[in-house]
């Protein structure tokens, strides 16, 4: 702990000197200057765009304030000539609007009725007494289940359930969550720029040969780790607490919220220094980092209330939040323990990784991920790091699982549901034989026999992590049949379980034994797996 | 000249050699796909016709209304499936034996305020946020005549247009990233090699050659604006491919072109400034995000020439792209000002 602290105040020391002088005050007045535009712009509402309509308004017509629409100011003569000239796509008039019938004309009188809309209800809301100007009321009630005596009596009706929510339609937010999601993902902001901070003082202290001193000193590798982490973690920690306060969250709730997004994000900046080689790879591997976490966060939080699949992000818990629902433990926990369980193994595999060898060799990004997997199993014996990994590989797994799902919504529903499946028992295979036959390389696995008991061992701790996750996601996720498809394929363990073994063994041996190229091995094992998969459903 | 076409040579072959581009490419390609991705999967998740095409034949509302109220017919007029029921207790024996995923009950008298009460099924139930979302426009109509009944005038209620979202996304998201993205890159790219040559001191045996300071950065920004062009034109090729319209392709792409000269002189001078990548990037990136908000807000925005300019907008032309030539012409006269310094 001690050495840990240590490292850690070696680590604001770095960052003082490094930033003393100018840069501090300029980078403080830019990041002011970023949040006070943003907040600034976001004001009123969020809308796509700027500048994309013009628009004549005649001077008895309301003012247009949002970014997509130009005005200007003209009688209704000239802007029927402004019109008809295709200078202006509509024409607000008092309280009509007059359009052309071409596309762009549309587009800007849809944009129009959707702001003239809400203005319209701030109008009448200040103008009419509240019950006038809202006069419905529609209360939500939830009907138990029918479990209950009444089919059996077909005039005794259960007490019907009590009212738990009162909305008034036109003030319901709209179903989109986009507003806030744009204000979930402002928290993220911050947490990506610490984060890659946290990156390059890895990256600075390689370059500099700091790192190999500070290894040969009496700290542990995760002491390493966990010392230059608690800065960045201090600092996310402090953003994400003064961001809760400005929009009016509860704290504990938003500390709840945002501590697996802060894991996953750290997680995966973890493992950006220790992969690049040279020093212009970081620029284009941070950037593709940026966007795809982002991706993977915003993504499923989009599909809030549309789809359960949402809660793969831990995003959407926010988003719940900030549209004043609830969130329950279990949608909490379904994205919350597999990030947990991704920053452990990210801490573990860091710490094995960090080592002189290992951060400057400079090799193919390939061979540099297969020396990192050895890194990883070589401190045990195989038998006990085979299954461990496949174990633990099984949050990584999901979550990329889980990606596909989500993109694969998109597909037309003929080939949805194959595309999914066919990426997935790639992914699986990949995980599930990676390790063996890295370790097959490095000449730790000799011997048919010995191939074969791996895989099982292999297979067995694989199916032992899915079993687990399946516990934690039923009731969370209840998307059938692609997500049946995924994590619950075949009734009896026993023939999954021998399923997941041979396939594991046609990809072990075939790549290690016959000498096959690996990619193509595992495309033979990730067919056949897939092909098992689909005859599987098709007979349930 | 030739020493300048040698730097120039020597940058492009890295970034091809390194295939470090074809990370930027897949990342573009990416935002594209996954924006549209989620714009298609928003679109269809919430537009209550989407839902009724996939779900309808699951989604029939038993209705109790007492006093005759036109909500029936608003929910009808969405293509709902509605069965009436005398009472609730009809309506809720009708909901138990399957014939119904939900309960509407409007109750009798209309004086003051309407209370409408629906009843769905246990909470976990994911229709429920189906029905949500497709009666809610209905009861927004039926809110609204019962404000007409109460003398209180909404307007703008019957406009008519199109549902512009898809075309709002592609002309002021989806086309501004693909043309402005690779100037992120190109800015990017100059700091990185620019510090480069002074973190690893291989900037004073360049200086050897027979070419001065200012012609080396100089080619360093006229190789990244290079690879810039060739990425817009490969973006609209494929937009045009897609058959997405885009206007005035020629000053889009000098105006990417343009801002492209913009960042990256001021990457560049950025690096200038503080030598080391650490805080050239930190700064550079800061600064990038001020001026995208910034320049949401301002009326000469090179975002809103962009779309306005692809859209073939009346009033934009080929001088609104020139005015961007003036900050990039400054910008670069400061760098020529200020290079001197990464020679010390």
């Amino acid at each position: 702990m001690n050495q840990t602290l240590l490292i850690a105040r070696r680590e604001i020391t770095r960052l003082r000197q490094r930033f003393s002088g100018g840069t501090s005050p300029i980078a403080v007045i830019l990041l002011l200057a970023v949040l006070g535009i943003s907040a600034f712009a976001l004001r009123d509402q969020i809308s796509l765009g700027s500048g994309l309509y013009r628009i004549g308004v005649s001077p008895d017509a309301p003012p247009i304030r949002d970014s997509r629409f130009s005005t200007m100011i003209v009688t209704p003569v000239q802007g029927q000539a402004l019109l008809d000239q295709h200078i202006i796509d509509a024409m607000l008039d008092g309280t009509r609007v007059i359009r052309r019938n071409d596309d762009r004309s549309l587009y800007a009188v849809q944009a129009l009725k959707q702001y003239l809309g809400q203005q319209e209800l701030r109008r009448i809301s200040s103008s009419y007494p509240y019950d006038q100007a809202f006069p419905l009321r529609v209360g939500i009630n939830y009907l138990p289940a029918s479990g209950t005596n009444l089919q059996a009596a077909p005039g005794a009706v259960a007490p019907l359930a009590r009212t738990e929510q009162v909305i008034i339609p036109s003030l319901e937010p709209p179903p989109v969550p986009f507003t806030q999601v744009v204000l979930a993902l402002i928290y993220v902001l911050p947490i990506t720029f610490i984060s890659i901070f946290f990156t390059s003082s890895f990256m600075e202290e390689k370059v500099n040969r700091r790192l190999t001193v500070l290894l040969s000193a009496p700290v542990t590798p995760l002491q390493i780790i966990l010392g230059k982490m608690l800065p960045y973690a201090s600092f996310a920690l402090i953003t994400t607490v003064l961001i809760g306060v400005l929009t009016r969250a509860s704290l504990p709730l938003v500390l709840l919220i945002y501590a697996p997004t802060t894991m996953f994000i750290f997680a995966i900046y973890l493992m950006v220094p220790l992969f690049y080689r040279t020093f212009k790879d970081i620029t284009f591997i941070a950037m593709l980092v940026t966007v795809l976490t982002t991706a993977y966060l915003v993504f499923p939080a989009m599909f809030t209330n549309a789809s359960e699949l949402a809660y793969i992000s831990p995003l959407t818990a926010a988003v719940k939040m900030y549209r004043g629902e609830g969130v329950g433990w279990r949608e909490y926990l379904f994205p919350a323990v597999p990030i947990a369980a991704l920053f452990g193994f990210a801490l573990f595999a860091g710490s094995r990784m960090l080592n002189e060898e290992f951060l400057m060799g400079y090799r193919p990004l390939t061979r540099k991920i297969g020396d990192a997997i050895y890194l990883i199993m070589a401190h045990t014996q195989p038998y006990i790091a085979v299954p461990l990994w496949s174990l633990l590989v099984i949050p990584a797994v999901y979550l990329v699982q889980l990606v596909f799902l989500a993109f694969a919504t998109n597909l037309p529903p003929g080939i949805m549901l194959g595309a999914v499946l066919l990426a997935s028992a790639g992914v699986e295979e990949l995980a599930k034989s990676i390790g063996i036959v890295v370790l097959a390389e490095h000449g730790l696995v000799k011997g048919a026999g010995n191939t074969l008991i791996l895989a099982f061992l292999s297979a067995l701790g694989f199916l032992l992590g899915e079993k687990l996750l399946l516990i934690l996601s039923i009731g969370a996720v209840a998307e059938a049949p692609v997500s049946d498809a995924l994590f619950n394929v075949g009734g009896l363990l026993v023939v999954t379980l021998f399923a997941h073994f041979a396939f594991t063994s046609i990809v072990t041996f075939l790549s290690t034994k016959a000498r096959i190229s690996y990619v193509l091995a595992l495309s033979a094992g990730s067919l056949l797996h897939f092909a098992y998969n689909a005859y599987l459903i098709r007979g349930v | 000249m030739q020493a300048f076409r040698a730097i120039v040579n020597k940058e492009l072959g890295t970034v091809l050699r390194d295939r470090t581009i074809v990370i930027a490419i897949l990342i573009q390609l990416f935002i594209a796909s996954f924006s549209s991705a989620l714009l298609l999967g928003v679109l269809s998740a919430y537009d209550p016709d989407t839902i009724l095409r996939y779900a309808g034949g699951n989604i029939s509302i038993a209705m109790v209304d007492a006093g005759n109220t036109p909500l029936r017919a608003f929910l009808a007029a969405r293509g709902l499936h509605i069965t009436s029921y005398a009472t609730l207790a009809d309506a809720e024996a009708a909901f138990y034996r399957g014939k119904a995923s939900a309960i509407v009950a409007v109750p009798a008298g209309n004086s003051g305020v309407a209370e409408v009460k629906l009843y769905l099924a246990d909470k976990a139930d994911s229709t429920n946020s189906l029905i949500r979302m497709v009666i809610q426009e209905p009861l927004r109509e039926y809110e609204n005549y019962l404000r007409a009944r109460n003398d209180v005038q909404m307007y703008y209620t019957d406009l008519n247009g199109k549902p512009s979202t898809s075309f709002e996304l592609i002309y002021s998201i989806i086309l501004p990233v693909l043309m402005f993205f690779p100037a992120f890159v190109a800015g990017s790219m100059a700091i990185d090699s620019i510090t480069e040559e002074v973190e690893n001191n291989t900037l004073p045996t360049l200086l050897a050659a027979p070419i001065t300071l200012n012609r080396i950065i100089a080619a360093k920004i006229t190789s990244t604006i290079m690879l810039a062009i060739g990425q817009c034109l490969a973006w609209l090729a494929l937009l045009q491919w897609n058959g997405i319209n885009v206007q005035n392709r020629g000053w889009v792409l000098i105006l990417a072109a343009t801002v492209t000269g913009i960042v990256a002189a001021a990457a560049a001078l950025g690096a200038v400034f503080f030598k080391d990548r650490e805080r050239s990037q930190f700064v550079y990136s800061l600064t990038l995000l001020t001026a995208v908000a910034l320049s949401t807000l301002l009326d000469v925005s090179p975002i809103k020439t962009l779309s306005r300019l692809a859209i073939g907008d009346y009033s934009t032309n080929g001088w609104n792209v020139v005015v961007f030539l003036i900050p990039m012409c400054v910008l670069y006269w400061l760098l020529s000002r200020t290079s001197r310094r990464l020679a010390v």
